[in-house]
């Protein structure tokens, strides 16, 4: 009895001890790079720092020293903010029009598979947008450009289509949340179809559309190699569509490698900017999503809602001219929302066939390139050993995130009285470590685990950096699942006399393990995609097989970042952007199937389908 | 002395139930009130009366399920056999020992031989040939063996609401309870399937208490021996079923039960 007592007391401690965890790594991420940029902020001044327009840093500066270099990265704030509202102006509109085709145009047999497409963008690596960038958008674009194509015309291009899947999905909920008798009401009126989709239904669902684009700018903010690899990168202003420049995630991961005493100071300081900046969008995003939440929730009164038809249909009678020209520009939204829709279609479609077109042969003609033996300097190079990194990368990682996700998850939903204030704090540290952009948790890495663990890179550093970046993934879907498993199992285990411990592992938990797999599936998609956190931490150098995870290496991910930059393995790099889309796609698919054929199964409809066969 | 200790508290429990001046607030709301009943052992009491009458809740009282809810407040005393329930005892032995049938059948998404083995899994049975004849003994005495002998490797959630719910019984049977609450266990069952839980009423009471919350007041004259009627937080009349269906001492329980309020 008492041992049963100690086991619950010892289950308890343990989830509350995750939930710890996901608060320190917060506190961690803010005092370690507060603590490494300010002396930085200090000697250069932040006035300085965040207004000047000249950055020629010395390799030589200390902090005792007399400062040689000039240090300001208003030049690269501007370049942040110029390639943000190009990705907004691109992605932006185009996954606005993309949503309102996908909910009130798009055919209902093609629906399953057109959002199967957006999720699949979301899961193609940003190297692999990068590099896509570097082959296939620059040489287009030097054909009318004075340069090579890069710059900010290039690089709100790629960032653009990178924030697709965001804003798409988070749109298409807030459209497919407005209620039908919206709807209803407007068609009843004698309104058409367009007119009721662009006058009723959109505005509507303004709040959320304007969520998802928040939410797309702060991707946009924080997103590193894809711009790197397509930027020109001079620190300079963005003065124009083909001119060189530099955002601030780029100037981290471009000199970092090789930084100074207040340079690397300064790079840091990069990242608390950086950092602020996303803070502020995210918090932004989460008032306005929580206003609109709020506003579906209460829906409007009947009363309200007449109110706004009878208002619509009035307008409609007038038939006055500035109503038959807004139905009119109705007609042209509806034109464009069917054209956005083929566009994103074709975008995806020719990323994808454009990369194996290119890379499939080489690896057909050179399988070596997979499994070959790897020689220093020779000409047969071979990702054998990134692939190796990669594996040991997702493993380790997974062990670490895993666990304490699920722990954090069961903290919170099964234990945590609701709205405490630790509740509320760990919830607040999961939203924030979602925000922090990756190459922010490549630099934590570099100062923490890497100076830690013997001051070179290495896989352990990699995957400890790497972890934390997963938890808000694993704690949330986990929540989410465990909040689907019904009360009625939780009260039927406990009324038969089983703890709460028990009732968690042996009920709750297996109910809810669909939900947990796919989400630790599509992590190890995440792992596999990432490069700027790994740069740093687990190293960049594609070398031999490692010994030890005490030992660095390219992942996939960062191997393809070298190959495309050094341009004398450029078939091997198509070919390694083959391999990582292969495996991202499919994971991604695999972790939809899983969740789906695991439900199934939990149902009980598997078993009778099974039964039914043998009968 | 944890095997000793373990036997005094089972040895301990009754099958009666009685309760003194129990009153049972929701935050603010009082859902029953200074509520005092003696329930019989092994006899079947049926608690009836319109919804919202605290009859859920009072049964709840009895296994402690509304420890679980947050806000709720109890007082009075609550006696099984000789035990002070809400004393110093342990709430999982407790229920053990008062086992429960819910509204809706809750088979847990487990094979119907692993949802019968749950219980006695709990309380540290894990012997196959033991599980085995528990599993067989608690579907003979919830009358599905014949029924469910070549499927006990099949999921639960395969089976139909009927047999979800008289699965939920075996399994609560399991863990052999003094005592067995119902919390409206046909309410969403069909006829032939209510028939059956009826029938297996009768049945259990020879070895177990039984109380039975429903709506139904044909089912508690067709099954109970004692009756209490509830309305708004009150007891309003407590006897033998028989008497209560022909002769109510109250007005307001013979308007309930012959149809005019409710």
């Amino acid at each position: 009895m008492t041992s049963a007592k100690i086991k619950e007391r010892l289950g308890r401690t343990l989830f509350a001890f995750g939930a710890a965890i996901c608060i320190i790594s917060v506190l961690a991420i803010f005092v370690f790079l507060i603590v490494k940029s300010a002396p930085a902020f200090n000697k250069i001044g932040i006035f300085d720092f965040i207004f000047g327009n000249k950055w020629a840093p010395q390799g030589s500066d200390t902090y005792e020293s007399a400062l040689k270099g000039s240090y300001g990265i208003f030049t690269m704030i501007s370049g942040t903010a110029a390639s943000t509202v190009g990705a907004l102006l691109i992605g932006g509109v185009l996954g606005y029009f993309t949503a309102i085709f996908l909910v009130f145009y798009c055919p209902q047999k093609l629906k399953p598979i057109a959002s199967t497409i957006i999720n699949l963008l979301s899961g193609i690596p940003s190297v692999v947008y990068g590099f896509f960038g570097i082959a296939f958008l620059l040489p287009l674009l030097s054909k009318m450009a004075p340069n090579n194509g890069s710059g900010l015309l290039a690089t709100s291009i790629i960032l653009g289509v990178m924030i697709l899947p965001t804003v798409v999905s988070l749109s298409k909920t807030a459209l497919e949340a407005v209620p039908n008798q919206y709807y209803d009401g407007s068609v009843a009126i004698g309104a058409s179809h367009t007119a009721t989709v662009f006058k009723i239904m959109v505005p509507s669902a303004r709040g959320g559309i304007i969520a998802s684009l928040i939410l797309g700018i702060g991707r946009a903010l924080g997103e590193t190699m894809a711009v790197v690899m397509v930027a020109g990168n001079s620190p300079t202003y963005p003065s124009g569509l083909f001119n060189s420049f530099r955002t601030m995630t780029a100037n981290i991961v471009l000199e970092m490698g090789y930084a100074g005493q207040v340079q690397e100071g300064a790079l840091i300081a990069t990242g608390v900017v950086l950092l602020m900046f996303v803070l502020i969008i995210n918090l932004m995003f989460n008032l306005i999503s929580r206003k609109t939440v709020d506003g579906i929730v209460k829906r409007p009164k009947e009363s309200k809602l007449k109110a706004k038809a009878f208002l619509f249909s009035q307008k409609i009678k007038e038939g006055a001219g500035s109503i038959s020209y807004k139905i009119k520009s109705s007609k042209i939204g509806e034109a464009v929302a069917k054209a956005s829709g083929i566009a994103v279609a074709l975008i995806l479609a020719m990323i994808i066939v454009f990369i194996f077109v290119k890379g499939l042969p080489t690896l057909v003609t050179k399988p070596q390139l997979i499994y070959g033996k790897f020689e220093f300097g020779s000409e047969n190079i071979t990702i054998l050993p990134a692939i190796i990194c990669t594996v040991l990368v997702v493993i380790i990682s997974l062990l670490i995130a895993v666990p304490i996700g699920i722990m954090t998850a069961i903290f919170l939903n099964e234990y945590a009285k609701r709205e405490s204030v630790f509740v509320r704090i760990v919830r607040g540290a999961i939203n924030i470590l979602s925000g922090v952009p990756s190459i922010v948790y490549g630099l934590f890495g570099m100062i923490t685990f890497v100076k830690i663990f013997g001051g070179s890179a290495s896989i352990l550093s990699g995957s400890l950096t790497v972890s934390i970046m997963l938890l808000p993934t694993i704690v949330r879907s986990t929540e989410e699942s465990l909040k689907g498993v019904s009360n009625s199992l939780r009260e039927a285990s406990l009324a038969l006399g089983a703890g709460k411990l028990r009732t968690i592992l042996k009920v709750a938990l297996p109910s809810a393990l669909p939900g947990i797999l796919s989400a630790v599936i599509l992590s190890i998609g995440r792992v596999i995609s990432e490069s700027a956190p790994l740069l740093y931490t687990m190293g960049s150098v594609i070398k031999a097989v490692p010994k030890g995870i005490l030992e660095g290496g390219a992942t996939l991910a960062v191997a393809l970042y070298q190959l495309s930059g050094e341009g004398w393995y450029i078939n091997e790099a198509y070919a390694t952007a083959v391999v990582l889309i292969i495996l991202v796609l499919g994971l991604n698919i695999f972790a939809e199937q899983v969740g789906k054929t695991l439900n199934r199964r939990l149902k009980g409809d598997a078993n009778e389908r099974k039964s039914k066969k043998s009968a | 002395m944890k095997e000793n200790q373990k036997n005094q508290l089972e040895a301990s429990f009754g099958q009666s139930i009685s309760v003194k001046d129990a009153s049972l607030w929701y935050s603010d709301f009082q859902a029953i009130k200074s509520i005092s009943i003696e329930i019989p052992e092994k006899k079947v009491t049926a608690f009836i009366g319109p919804s919202g009458c605290g009859k859920s809740t009072l049964l709840k009282c009895f296994n402690r399920m509304n420890d679980l809810v947050q806000g709720c407040k109890i007082t009075g005393e609550f006696l099984i056999g000789d035990v002070d329930i809400y004393g110093k005892i342990d709430v999982n032995e407790l229920r053990k020992n008062v086992g429960m049938v819910f509204q809706k059948p809750n088979p847990f998404p487990m094979s119907v031989y692993d949802n019968i083995a749950y219980g006695p899994r709990t309380f540290g049975i894990h012997k196959r040939s033991e599980l085995d004849e528990i599993v067989e003994e608690s579907l003979k005495q919830a009358a599905m063996w014949e029924e469910l002998k070549d499927r006990l490797n099949k999921s639960a959630l395969g089976l139909s609401g009927g047999q979800q719910q008289r699965l939920c019984i075996a399994r609560a049977l399991a863990v052999k309870p003094k005592i067995l609450l119902m919390d409206e266990p046909t309410s969403a069952l069909d006829p032939i399937s209510t028939g059956k839980i009826e029938e297996l009423c009768d049945e259990l009471k020879k070895t177990a208490t039984i109380v039975i919350v429903t709506h139904n007041m044909q089912q508690a004259a067709r099954i109970s021996d004692y009756t209490g009627f509830f309305l708004l937080g009150e007891l309003v009349e407590y006897a033998e079923t028989d008497e209560i269906f022909t002769s109510p001492k109250d007005e307001r329980t013979e308007k309930y039960i012959t149809g005019r309020f409710g």
